[in-house]
């Protein structure tokens, strides 16, 4: 979220990825940083996935993170 | 935290607003920030993979630790390099 | 931005008849216990306290002022204060402790015959340094209007401010509540009142929302009416503040300050009167442009065009050096007296030198001021363009010993600006820049009557003047204008 914040203030759109368990914790961080970090988030957890399923999430989030740092329509 | 009055006209909205975004990646370069969790990198490949297909350049980051903020040096390498950037995967 | 009704704070009423304010914190006070205990007794006397709730006793007529709304309201800045109170307001007061002054106040005799004769008083708890500015935002923050707005708490103020867009690219200091009530506190001017329609998004700028950018500019509240005057002199028909901004023209408001406010502000019209250093100098033309800035939407690269900006448009303010200045002042020249406080608008570019270091007469001094006015925006150009000359202590010498006076060098130096047509139209000496070609033949005045702003100001040594073009001037662009300076 930090290196988003800095890049956002570089000037360069940027949007971050997380589990869901962290979707508290990233709002809460958003509110402090003062920036609504633009963030997208996958199913928990994910340090156990194959590489197939890690692969099916990438194809489930990618629509939501190019939305992310292009201007919707 | 401070509380201070707002010096403009109030015509726009009080938050931070983000950067503007392009229309579309088509010929941009995305930066892919790896925060260095495992399997992060699976995830990321496939996210390239994608992004080429929308016609984007894709450029490759790895930050040494996810619990710190990436080093000020790397990201100055993104921003001078990169349209926009994705930071993945937080678990 | 809407306008808002009065003040909904209401002022708590006192009880009427005769009421003492004291603190046990006070000798004073302590030492005219016996006599609040006596005029409780005799004349039915009320206690306010605003520290103790049991000083000078345990009593029935003894009020505490728990939060300090009374005496804060009430405007009370010395105990002992007695006030003589009328349908819960004070119609009369007297402070610290006299006996004359008590028994007449009060009319009553023998008060506190034992104690001597007289004692001043103290600082009333509400005027304490340390909490005024609570007490203030406290009772008096709801007047003000504006979106409040949280900075984070990992956002560091600054960069925050800068972040949202607020800042010329200098610091500012980060216009809190209790900071704008005090810049508040520099005018009679309600925080509501409407100073201006500010360009170029055309916004109601409020006397609070002028407070807000000065503070962040880092005025005192003294400088406030300077930059309200500023302001309103900015938004008018004939400054024309949208075309100055909008133009690729590189020019900005330039101030320029007469009258006794200059003193009361300890501006700078001496030693490096055109630079750095002096903070109302410094931030008053600042704040001016970032009320353009914020309340305006003024930015460069958005309505602000200037195709190469010049650095005076971080704001180039400077005071005229009346007492040293053999002239009448610039605000004389044009219809003001000496006991107002002014300030011109001057829609210029930055300042540059003229050396003069052999001139021993006014007319050889004159005649050198006037070939480098030739060169006002451009030796091809005349009638378009204004000027403010600013003339050195040591070049006011040369006319001061020759006995010119403001119209005597104004009328020479026109003398020596009348340029011939045939020099500076169109294609001539093969530069395709230059005045229409019906001009060839003809005496051109460089410019036109009233163009040229003559100001004294500087410091010290140096033969060296400075002149300050100006952007187009008439109706299709900015005639300098002088606001007086109102309090």
């Amino acid at each position: 979220m930090h290196d988003i914040n800095d890049l956002e203030r570089r000037g360069i759109p940027g949007v971050f990825t997380a589990t869901i368990e962290f979707s508290e914790a990233a709002r809460i961080q958003s509110e402090a940083l003062g920036l609504d970090v633009a963030r997208v988030l996958t199913p928990h957890p994910i340090q156990d996935r194959t590489d197939d399923e890690m692969i099916a999430i990438a194809d489930q989030v990618i629509d939501e993170l190019i939305a992310a740092i292009t201007a919707s329509a | 935290m401070t509380t201070v009055l707002d010096p403009t006209g109030e015509l726009s909205p009080q938050t931070r607003q983000r950067v503007a975004r392009p229309e579309s990646l088509e010929g941009l370069t995305i930066g892919l920030l790896d925060i260095s969790k495992p399997r992060g990198d699976i995830f990321l490949n496939r996210i390239e993979e994608r992004l080429t297909a929308h016609g984007a350049r894709v450029a490759r980051y790895k930050k040494p630790t996810f619990t710190k903020p990436a080093p000020v040096d790397l990201r100055h390498e993104i921003a001078s390099q990169c349209d926009a950037v994705i930071e993945a995967l937080a678990d | 931005m809407a306008q808002h009704d009065a003040p909904a704070t209401t002022i708590p009423s006192l009880p009427d008849g005769l009421v003492a304010i004291v603190k046990k914190d006070c000798p004073t006070c302590v030492l005219v216990a016996p006599v609040l205990a006596d005029l409780a007794d005799r004349s039915a006397l009320t206690v306010i306290t605003q520290d103790d709730p049991q000083f000078p006793q345990d009593a029935d007529w003894v009020v505490h002022d728990t939060d300090l709304s009374l005496s804060w309201h009430h405007d009370i800045e010395t105990v002992p204060t007695l006030l003589t109170v009328v349908n819960g307001r004070p119609t009369d007061r007297i402070v610290g402790w006299s006996r004359p002054e008590w028994e007449a106040f009060t009319r009553t005799d023998s008060l506190g015959v034992d104690l001597r004769p007289w004692s001043p008083g103290c600082g009333s708890l509400s005027v304490d340094p340390t909490i005024a500015d609570q007490l203030a935002v406290r009772f008096s923050g709801s007047t003000l209007t504006s979106r409040r707005i949280e900075i984070a708490v990992l956002e560091d103020d600054w960069e925050a401010m800068y972040d949202r867009g607020w800042s010329d690219g200098m610091p500012v200091v980060p216009p809190t509540e209790a900071r704008v009530l005090r810049m508040l506190e520099g005018t009679t001017r309600q925080p509501d009142d409407i100073v201006s329609i500010v360009p170029p998004d055309l916004v109601e700028c409020t006397v609070e929302k002028v407070a807000i950018n000065a503070v962040m500019a880092g005025c005192m509240p003294s400088y406030l009416p300077v930059v309200i005057a500023a302001l309103e002199a900015a938004c008018t028909d004939e400054f024309n503040m949208h075309g100055l901004l909008a133009t690729t023209m590189p020019c900005g408001p330039v101030m320029i300050i007469n009258g006794p406010v200059r003193e009361r502000l300890q501006m700078n019209s001496g030693v490096n009167v055109l630079g750095q250093g002096n903070r109302a100098n410094s931030t008053i033309g600042r704040a001016l442009q970032l009320v353009i800035r914020n309340v305006g939407g003024g930015k460069p690269g958005g309505v602000d065009r200037a195709t190469q900006g010049n650095p005076s448009k971080y704001g180039l303010c400077f005071a005229e050096d009346e007492e040293g200045s053999a002239w009448e002042s610039l605000a004389e020249s044009r219809g003001f007296t000496d006991g107002q406080s002014t300030v011109t608008l001057f829609p210029g570019e930055g300042p540059r030198i003229i050396f003069d270091q052999q001139s021993r007469s006014p007319e050889s001094l004159t005649k050198h001021i006037a070939l480098a006015l030739r060169a006002n925006i451009s030796p091809r150009m005349a009638m378009m363009f204004d000027a403010v000359l600013v003339l050195s202590p040591e070049h006011m010498a040369r006319y001061r010993d020759a006995g010119w006076d403001r119209n005597r060098f104004l009328e020479e130096v026109s003398s020596h600006l009348v340029l011939d047509g045939d020099d500076i139209v169109r294609g001539s000496d093969g530069i395709e820049e230059g005045m229409p070609e019906f001009l060839a033949g003809s005496p051109v005045p460089k410019f036109q009557r009233g163009g040229l702003l003559v100001v004294h100001a500087g410091g010290g040594a140096g033969l060296f003047s400075s002149t300050i073009a100006g952007w187009v001037t008439g109706e299709t662009g900015s005639v300098p204008v002088t606001k007086e300076i109102i309090p």
